[in-house]
Protein backbone atom coordinates (compact mmCIF):
# COMPACT_ATOMS: atom_id res chain seq x y z
CA UNK A 1 0.00 0.00 0.00
CA UNK A 2 1.28 3.32 -1.21
CA UNK A 3 2.28 5.87 1.90
CA UNK A 4 -0.44 9.23 1.62
CA UNK A 5 2.42 11.39 0.64
CA UNK A 6 3.13 9.36 -2.46
CA UNK A 7 -0.55 8.59 -3.14
CA UNK A 8 -1.35 12.29 -2.78
CA UNK A 9 1.46 13.16 -5.42
CA UNK A 10 0.28 10.90 -8.07
CA UNK A 11 -2.99 12.44 -7.63
CA UNK A 12 -1.57 15.45 -8.71
CA UNK A 13 0.38 14.35 -11.47
CA UNK A 14 -2.84 12.42 -12.46
CA UNK A 15 -4.65 15.58 -12.66
CA UNK A 16 -2.28 17.08 -14.71
CA UNK A 17 -2.95 14.26 -17.38
CA UNK A 18 -0.15 11.96 -16.37
CA UNK A 19 -1.18 8.34 -17.05
CA UNK A 20 1.38 6.35 -15.36
CA UNK A 21 0.69 8.19 -12.31
CA UNK A 22 -2.93 6.92 -12.62
CA UNK A 23 -2.18 3.96 -13.14
CA UNK A 24 0.16 3.77 -9.97
CA UNK A 25 -3.16 5.17 -8.06
CA UNK A 26 -5.19 1.52 -10.00
CA UNK A 27 -2.57 -0.76 -8.75
CA UNK A 28 -2.76 0.89 -5.28
CA UNK A 29 -6.51 0.53 -4.75
CA UNK A 30 -7.83 -2.36 -7.90
CA UNK A 31 -7.92 -5.05 -5.61
CA UNK A 32 -10.47 -2.88 -2.92
CA UNK A 33 -12.39 -1.74 -5.33
CA UNK A 34 -13.05 -5.11 -7.07
CA UNK A 35 -14.00 -6.67 -4.01
CA UNK A 36 -16.43 -4.27 -3.20
CA UNK A 37 -18.19 -4.31 -6.86
CA UNK A 38 -18.13 -8.24 -6.71
CA UNK A 39 -19.57 -7.91 -3.02
CA UNK A 40 -22.32 -5.17 -4.82
CA UNK A 41 -23.00 -7.15 -7.73
CA UNK A 42 -22.41 -11.13 -6.71
CA UNK A 43 -21.14 -11.55 -10.45
CA UNK A 44 -17.75 -11.58 -11.70
CA UNK A 45 -18.21 -9.87 -14.98
CA UNK A 46 -19.83 -7.23 -13.69
CA UNK A 47 -17.52 -6.73 -10.79
CA UNK A 48 -15.23 -6.11 -13.48
CA UNK A 49 -16.85 -4.12 -15.67
CA UNK A 50 -18.10 -2.06 -12.35
CA UNK A 51 -14.44 -1.62 -11.51
CA UNK A 52 -13.44 -0.09 -14.65
CA UNK A 53 -16.35 2.43 -14.57
CA UNK A 54 -15.13 3.33 -10.96
CA UNK A 55 -11.62 4.55 -12.19
CA UNK A 56 -12.66 5.99 -15.00
CA UNK A 57 -15.30 7.72 -13.44
CA UNK A 58 -12.50 8.79 -10.66
CA UNK A 59 -10.18 9.91 -13.42
CA UNK A 60 -12.80 12.23 -14.62
CA UNK A 61 -14.39 13.49 -11.95
CA UNK A 62 -10.14 14.10 -10.06
CA UNK A 63 -10.87 17.77 -9.87
CA UNK A 64 -13.75 17.41 -6.95
CA UNK A 65 -11.22 15.50 -4.74
CA UNK A 66 -10.32 18.10 -2.55
CA UNK A 67 -7.47 15.59 -0.17
CA UNK A 68 -9.87 16.46 2.88
CA UNK A 69 -10.93 12.76 2.86
CA UNK A 70 -9.02 9.74 2.10
CA UNK A 71 -8.30 8.67 -1.45
CA UNK A 72 -9.71 5.43 -0.76
CA UNK A 73 -12.97 6.46 0.84
CA UNK A 74 -13.64 9.03 -2.40
CA UNK A 75 -12.71 6.46 -4.75
CA UNK A 76 -15.24 3.78 -2.75
CA UNK A 77 -18.05 6.26 -2.97
CA UNK A 78 -17.35 6.45 -6.41
CA UNK A 79 -17.84 2.77 -6.50
CA UNK A 80 -20.61 2.62 -4.36
CA UNK A 81 -22.74 5.12 -6.63
CA UNK A 82 -21.64 2.70 -9.46
CA UNK A 83 -22.96 -0.27 -8.32
CA UNK A 84 -26.00 1.45 -7.17
CA UNK A 85 -26.30 3.26 -10.82
CA UNK A 86 -25.74 -0.51 -12.46
CA UNK A 87 -28.72 -1.89 -10.03
CA UNK A 88 -30.81 0.74 -11.53
CA UNK A 89 -29.82 -0.16 -15.15
CA UNK A 90 -30.38 -3.76 -14.38
CA UNK A 91 -33.57 -3.66 -13.13
CA UNK A 92 -34.60 -1.46 -15.96
CA UNK A 93 -33.42 -3.80 -17.92
CA UNK A 94 -35.32 -6.58 -15.83
CA UNK A 95 -38.28 -4.94 -16.66
CA UNK A 96 -37.68 -4.57 -20.36
CA UNK A 97 -37.16 -9.18 -20.35
CA UNK A 98 -39.39 -9.40 -17.50
CA UNK A 99 -41.59 -12.35 -19.04
CA UNK A 100 -37.91 -13.99 -20.27
CA UNK A 101 -36.76 -13.46 -16.60
CA UNK A 102 -39.01 -15.19 -15.14
CA UNK A 103 -39.12 -17.84 -16.77
CA UNK A 104 -35.51 -18.70 -17.19
CA UNK A 105 -33.62 -16.90 -14.30
CA UNK A 106 -36.24 -17.68 -11.15
CA UNK A 107 -34.58 -17.73 -7.89
CA UNK A 108 -31.46 -17.44 -9.14
CA UNK A 109 -28.62 -14.93 -8.11
CA UNK A 110 -25.32 -13.92 -10.14
CA UNK A 111 -23.24 -15.61 -6.67
CA UNK A 112 -25.30 -18.77 -7.39
CA UNK A 113 -23.32 -19.08 -11.03
CA UNK A 114 -20.41 -18.11 -10.12
CA UNK A 115 -17.56 -20.87 -10.54
CA UNK A 116 -14.93 -21.05 -8.15
CA UNK A 117 -16.83 -20.53 -4.93
CA UNK A 118 -17.51 -23.02 -2.11
CA UNK A 119 -20.87 -23.45 -0.55
CA UNK A 120 -20.83 -21.18 2.48
CA UNK A 121 -19.45 -18.24 0.38
CA UNK A 122 -22.29 -19.07 -2.34
CA UNK A 123 -24.63 -19.24 0.27
CA UNK A 124 -23.05 -15.92 1.94
CA UNK A 125 -23.29 -14.29 -1.57
CA UNK A 126 -26.56 -15.11 -2.36
CA UNK A 127 -28.34 -14.02 0.56
CA UNK A 128 -26.22 -10.63 0.55
CA UNK A 129 -27.90 -10.00 -2.80
CA UNK A 130 -31.12 -10.57 -1.49
CA UNK A 131 -30.82 -7.25 0.63
CA UNK A 132 -31.83 -4.01 -0.54
CA UNK A 133 -28.85 -2.41 -2.50
CA UNK A 134 -28.52 0.18 -0.14
CA UNK A 135 -28.40 -2.10 3.14
CA UNK A 136 -26.03 -4.68 1.21
CA UNK A 137 -23.81 -1.31 0.77
CA UNK A 138 -23.87 -0.50 4.62
CA UNK A 139 -22.42 -4.21 5.38
CA UNK A 140 -20.00 -4.59 2.97
CA UNK A 141 -18.23 -1.34 3.42
CA UNK A 142 -18.31 -2.31 6.98
CA UNK A 143 -18.33 -5.53 7.06
CA UNK A 144 -15.48 -6.54 4.11
CA UNK A 145 -14.56 -2.81 3.69
CA UNK A 146 -13.33 -2.38 7.58
CA UNK A 147 -14.78 0.84 8.12
CA UNK A 148 -16.69 1.75 10.99
CA UNK A 149 -19.94 3.60 11.15
CA UNK A 150 -19.09 6.87 10.82
CA UNK A 151 -16.58 6.37 7.57
CA UNK A 152 -19.41 4.16 5.76
CA UNK A 153 -21.86 7.47 6.78
CA UNK A 154 -19.57 9.73 4.67
CA UNK A 155 -19.12 7.18 1.93
CA UNK A 156 -22.74 6.64 1.82
CA UNK A 157 -23.38 10.58 1.57
CA UNK A 158 -26.08 9.79 4.64
CA UNK A 159 -26.41 10.20 8.36
CA UNK A 160 -24.40 7.49 10.96
CA UNK A 161 -27.91 6.91 12.33
CA UNK A 162 -28.95 5.67 9.05
CA UNK A 163 -26.33 3.57 8.42
CA UNK A 164 -26.62 1.83 11.61
CA UNK A 165 -30.24 1.25 11.28
CA UNK A 166 -29.46 -0.21 7.54
CA UNK A 167 -26.86 -2.64 9.26
CA UNK A 168 -29.48 -3.28 11.89
CA UNK A 169 -31.82 -4.22 9.79
CA UNK A 170 -29.89 -6.18 7.06
CA UNK A 171 -28.61 -8.16 9.73
CA UNK A 172 -31.63 -9.32 11.12
CA UNK A 173 -32.76 -10.50 7.76
CA UNK A 174 -29.37 -12.18 6.73
CA UNK A 175 -29.65 -14.18 10.08
CA UNK A 176 -32.37 -15.33 9.11
CA UNK A 177 -31.36 -16.22 5.33
CA UNK A 178 -27.68 -17.59 7.13
CA UNK A 179 -29.42 -19.24 10.21
CA UNK A 180 -29.66 -22.97 10.39
CA UNK A 181 -32.55 -23.13 8.82
CA UNK A 182 -31.89 -20.86 6.06
CA UNK A 183 -35.05 -20.27 4.52
CA UNK A 184 -36.29 -16.94 3.19
CA UNK A 185 -37.22 -13.42 3.72
CA UNK A 186 -41.04 -13.54 3.46
CA UNK B 1 -27.28 -16.89 15.78
CA UNK B 2 -26.21 -13.69 17.35
CA UNK B 3 -23.88 -10.51 15.72
CA UNK B 4 -20.53 -12.36 15.71
CA UNK B 5 -21.30 -15.44 14.76
CA UNK B 6 -23.03 -13.73 11.90
CA UNK B 7 -20.08 -11.31 11.38
CA UNK B 8 -17.92 -14.49 11.40
CA UNK B 9 -19.65 -15.58 8.90
CA UNK B 10 -19.56 -13.01 6.87
CA UNK B 11 -16.15 -12.72 6.72
CA UNK B 12 -15.69 -16.69 6.30
CA UNK B 13 -16.85 -16.23 2.76
CA UNK B 14 -14.45 -16.10 0.21
CA UNK B 15 -14.90 -13.91 -3.39
CA UNK B 16 -13.68 -15.74 -6.41
CA UNK B 17 -9.75 -15.05 -6.90
CA UNK B 18 -9.17 -13.15 -10.30
CA UNK B 19 -6.53 -14.69 -12.25
CA UNK B 20 -2.83 -12.82 -12.26
CA UNK B 21 -3.14 -11.64 -15.96
CA UNK B 22 -6.36 -9.40 -15.69
CA UNK B 23 -4.66 -7.83 -12.50
CA UNK B 24 -1.53 -7.36 -13.78
CA UNK B 25 -3.49 -5.94 -16.95
CA UNK B 26 -6.42 -3.79 -15.81
CA UNK B 27 -4.45 -0.57 -14.80
CA UNK B 28 -3.49 -0.77 -19.27
CA UNK B 29 -7.39 -1.60 -20.13
CA UNK B 30 -8.80 1.53 -17.94
CA UNK B 31 -6.18 3.65 -19.38
CA UNK B 32 -7.24 2.26 -23.02
CA UNK B 33 -10.82 2.84 -22.21
CA UNK B 34 -9.82 6.40 -20.46
CA UNK B 35 -8.21 7.39 -24.17
CA UNK B 36 -11.76 7.12 -25.81
CA UNK B 37 -13.39 8.97 -22.84
CA UNK B 38 -11.90 12.66 -22.65
CA UNK B 39 -11.84 13.52 -19.31
CA UNK B 40 -14.43 16.35 -18.05
CA UNK B 41 -13.60 20.04 -18.06
CA UNK B 42 -13.69 22.31 -15.58
CA UNK B 43 -16.59 24.69 -14.95
CA UNK B 44 -16.27 27.40 -17.56
CA UNK B 45 -16.25 30.91 -15.58
CA UNK B 46 -19.39 32.10 -17.72
CA UNK B 47 -21.56 30.02 -15.62
CA UNK B 48 -21.08 32.99 -12.37
CA UNK B 49 -24.52 34.51 -12.60
CA UNK B 50 -26.33 31.46 -12.35
CA UNK B 51 -24.16 30.58 -9.42
CA UNK B 52 -24.62 34.34 -8.02
CA UNK B 53 -28.14 33.85 -8.23
CA UNK B 54 -28.46 30.50 -6.12
CA UNK B 55 -25.97 32.13 -3.34
CA UNK B 56 -27.83 34.74 -2.97
CA UNK B 57 -31.06 32.98 -2.65
CA UNK B 58 -29.65 30.35 -0.82
CA UNK B 59 -28.31 33.22 1.83
CA UNK B 60 -31.70 34.61 1.84
CA UNK B 61 -33.33 30.78 2.56
CA UNK B 62 -30.53 30.39 5.56
CA UNK B 63 -31.32 34.12 7.00
CA UNK B 64 -35.22 33.49 6.98
CA UNK B 65 -34.94 29.53 8.08
CA UNK B 66 -32.69 31.28 11.13
CA UNK B 67 -35.27 33.80 12.05
CA UNK B 68 -38.38 31.38 12.02
CA UNK B 69 -36.31 29.04 13.97
CA UNK B 70 -35.09 31.87 16.84
CA UNK B 71 -38.50 33.08 16.66
CA UNK B 72 -39.62 29.17 17.49
CA UNK B 73 -37.35 28.50 19.55
CA UNK B 74 -38.41 28.08 23.17
CA UNK B 75 -41.59 25.96 21.57
CA UNK B 76 -39.23 23.72 20.01
CA UNK B 77 -37.01 23.13 23.36
CA UNK B 78 -40.05 23.19 26.17
CA UNK B 79 -41.56 19.99 23.38
CA UNK B 80 -38.13 18.33 22.67
CA UNK B 81 -37.11 18.23 26.38
CA UNK B 82 -40.74 16.68 26.94
CA UNK B 83 -39.59 14.14 23.76
CA UNK B 84 -36.49 12.63 26.45
CA UNK B 85 -38.67 11.61 28.79
CA UNK B 86 -41.32 10.31 26.82
CA UNK B 87 -41.01 6.49 27.87
CA UNK B 88 -42.63 4.60 25.42
CA UNK B 89 -40.06 6.46 22.27
CA UNK B 90 -37.06 5.82 24.57
CA UNK B 91 -37.44 2.38 24.85
CA UNK B 92 -38.37 1.91 21.32
CA UNK B 93 -35.29 3.70 19.99
CA UNK B 94 -33.57 1.11 22.89
CA UNK B 95 -35.13 -1.84 20.87
CA UNK B 96 -34.24 -0.49 17.74
CA UNK B 97 -30.35 -0.33 18.38
CA UNK B 98 -29.95 -2.73 21.19
CA UNK B 99 -26.67 -2.07 23.47
CA UNK B 100 -25.44 0.57 20.71
CA UNK B 101 -27.12 3.84 21.95
CA UNK B 102 -24.83 6.00 24.09
CA UNK B 103 -27.01 8.90 24.47
CA UNK B 104 -29.85 10.79 22.78
CA UNK B 105 -29.21 14.48 23.10
CA UNK B 106 -31.48 17.21 22.66
CA UNK B 107 -29.55 20.68 22.17
CA UNK B 108 -29.68 23.65 20.53
CA UNK B 109 -29.38 22.15 16.91
CA UNK B 110 -32.49 19.55 17.78
CA UNK B 111 -32.47 15.42 18.83
CA UNK B 112 -29.69 13.70 18.25
CA UNK B 113 -28.66 10.23 18.36
CA UNK B 114 -24.99 8.94 19.18
CA UNK B 115 -24.27 5.28 18.48
CA UNK B 116 -21.26 3.05 19.21
CA UNK B 117 -20.08 1.55 16.42
CA UNK B 118 -20.56 -1.94 17.73
CA UNK B 119 -23.47 -3.44 20.28
CA UNK B 120 -21.09 -2.54 23.06
CA UNK B 121 -23.25 -0.87 25.44
CA UNK B 122 -23.54 -2.24 28.78
CA UNK B 123 -27.38 -2.64 29.77
CA UNK B 124 -28.34 -0.01 32.38
CA UNK B 125 -31.04 1.78 33.52
CA UNK B 126 -31.68 5.16 31.36
CA UNK B 127 -30.69 8.08 32.57
CA UNK B 128 -32.03 11.70 32.06
CA UNK B 129 -29.95 14.33 32.64
CA UNK B 130 -29.55 18.17 32.03
CA UNK B 131 -27.28 20.87 32.40
CA UNK B 132 -28.89 24.24 31.51
CA UNK B 133 -25.87 27.16 31.26
CA UNK B 134 -28.49 30.69 31.20
CA UNK B 135 -30.71 30.07 29.19
CA UNK B 136 -28.99 27.29 27.00
CA UNK B 137 -29.81 24.05 28.04
CA UNK B 138 -28.87 20.58 27.06
CA UNK B 139 -30.21 17.51 28.16
CA UNK B 140 -29.96 13.87 27.24
CA UNK B 141 -30.81 10.52 27.89
CA UNK B 142 -27.91 7.87 28.65
CA UNK B 143 -26.41 4.82 30.17
CA UNK B 144 -24.08 5.13 33.15
CA UNK B 145 -20.21 4.98 32.23
CA UNK B 146 -20.93 6.88 29.12
CA UNK B 147 -19.03 10.04 28.63
CA UNK B 148 -21.17 12.67 26.54
CA UNK B 149 -20.45 15.87 25.14
CA UNK B 150 -22.66 18.33 26.92
CA UNK B 151 -23.10 21.92 27.25
CA UNK B 152 -20.01 22.21 25.25
CA UNK B 153 -18.14 19.67 27.89
CA UNK B 154 -17.66 16.52 28.12
CA UNK B 155 -19.32 14.73 30.84
CA UNK B 156 -19.01 11.43 32.15
CA UNK B 157 -22.50 10.19 33.50
CA UNK B 158 -22.17 7.08 36.48
CA UNK B 159 -25.32 5.54 38.49
CA UNK B 160 -24.50 3.70 41.75
CA UNK B 161 -26.77 0.09 42.34
CA UNK B 162 -29.15 2.78 45.04
CA UNK B 163 -30.05 5.33 41.70
CA UNK B 164 -27.65 7.48 43.10
CA UNK B 165 -25.87 9.84 40.20
CA UNK B 166 -22.50 11.31 39.91
CA UNK B 167 -22.03 13.43 36.30
CA UNK B 168 -18.05 14.57 36.69
CA UNK B 169 -17.39 17.78 33.96
CA UNK B 170 -14.35 19.02 32.68
CA UNK B 171 -15.31 22.16 35.00
CA UNK B 172 -17.31 20.54 37.82
CA UNK B 173 -18.45 18.06 39.53
CA UNK B 174 -22.04 16.69 40.50
CA UNK B 175 -23.72 14.32 42.65
CA UNK B 176 -27.47 13.91 43.26
CA UNK B 177 -26.13 13.06 47.06
CA UNK B 178 -25.67 16.37 47.42
CA UNK B 179 -28.04 17.46 45.05
CA UNK B 180 -26.60 21.40 44.84
CA UNK B 181 -28.38 22.21 41.95
CA UNK B 182 -26.19 24.78 40.88
CA UNK B 183 -22.54 24.15 40.23
CA UNK B 184 -20.05 26.75 38.77
CA UNK B 185 -22.70 28.48 37.29
CA UNK B 186 -24.30 25.78 35.92
CA UNK B 187 -28.29 24.23 36.73
CA UNK B 188 -27.46 20.30 36.98
CA UNK B 189 -30.48 17.96 36.75
CA UNK B 190 -30.33 14.04 36.89
CA UNK B 191 -32.59 11.05 37.65
CA UNK B 192 -33.30 7.63 36.90
CA UNK B 193 -35.59 7.90 33.78
CA UNK B 194 -37.02 4.18 34.14
CA UNK B 195 -38.05 5.11 38.01
CA UNK B 196 -40.00 7.64 37.35
CA UNK B 197 -41.44 7.03 33.81
CA UNK B 198 -40.90 4.20 32.29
Amino acid sequence: MADLDEEQNWVSQSRNGDHAAFAELIRAHQSMIHSLTFRMTGSVADCKDLAQETFIRAYQQLDSYHGTAKFSSWLYRIAVNACLDWRRRELRRGQIHNSWSESNTAGETPADATPGLDDLSRQVQSALMKLPEKQRAAVVLTVYGGHNHAEAAKILGCSETTVSWRIFTAKQKLKKLLGPKGGSLE
Amino acid sequence: MNNSELDKKLKAAQEPALDADYQADFPRLVLANLRSTPREERPVPRLWLPRLAWGLATATCIVLAFAIGHWRGHVETASSAGILENAKLIRETMAMFPNQIRAIVQDEHGLKLVLADRADVPDSPPLYVEICDGNRCCSAVTFSGQEIQLAGQKVTVLADAGGGIILEGGQFAWSSATDGKNVHGLKVQAKLLNTVAM
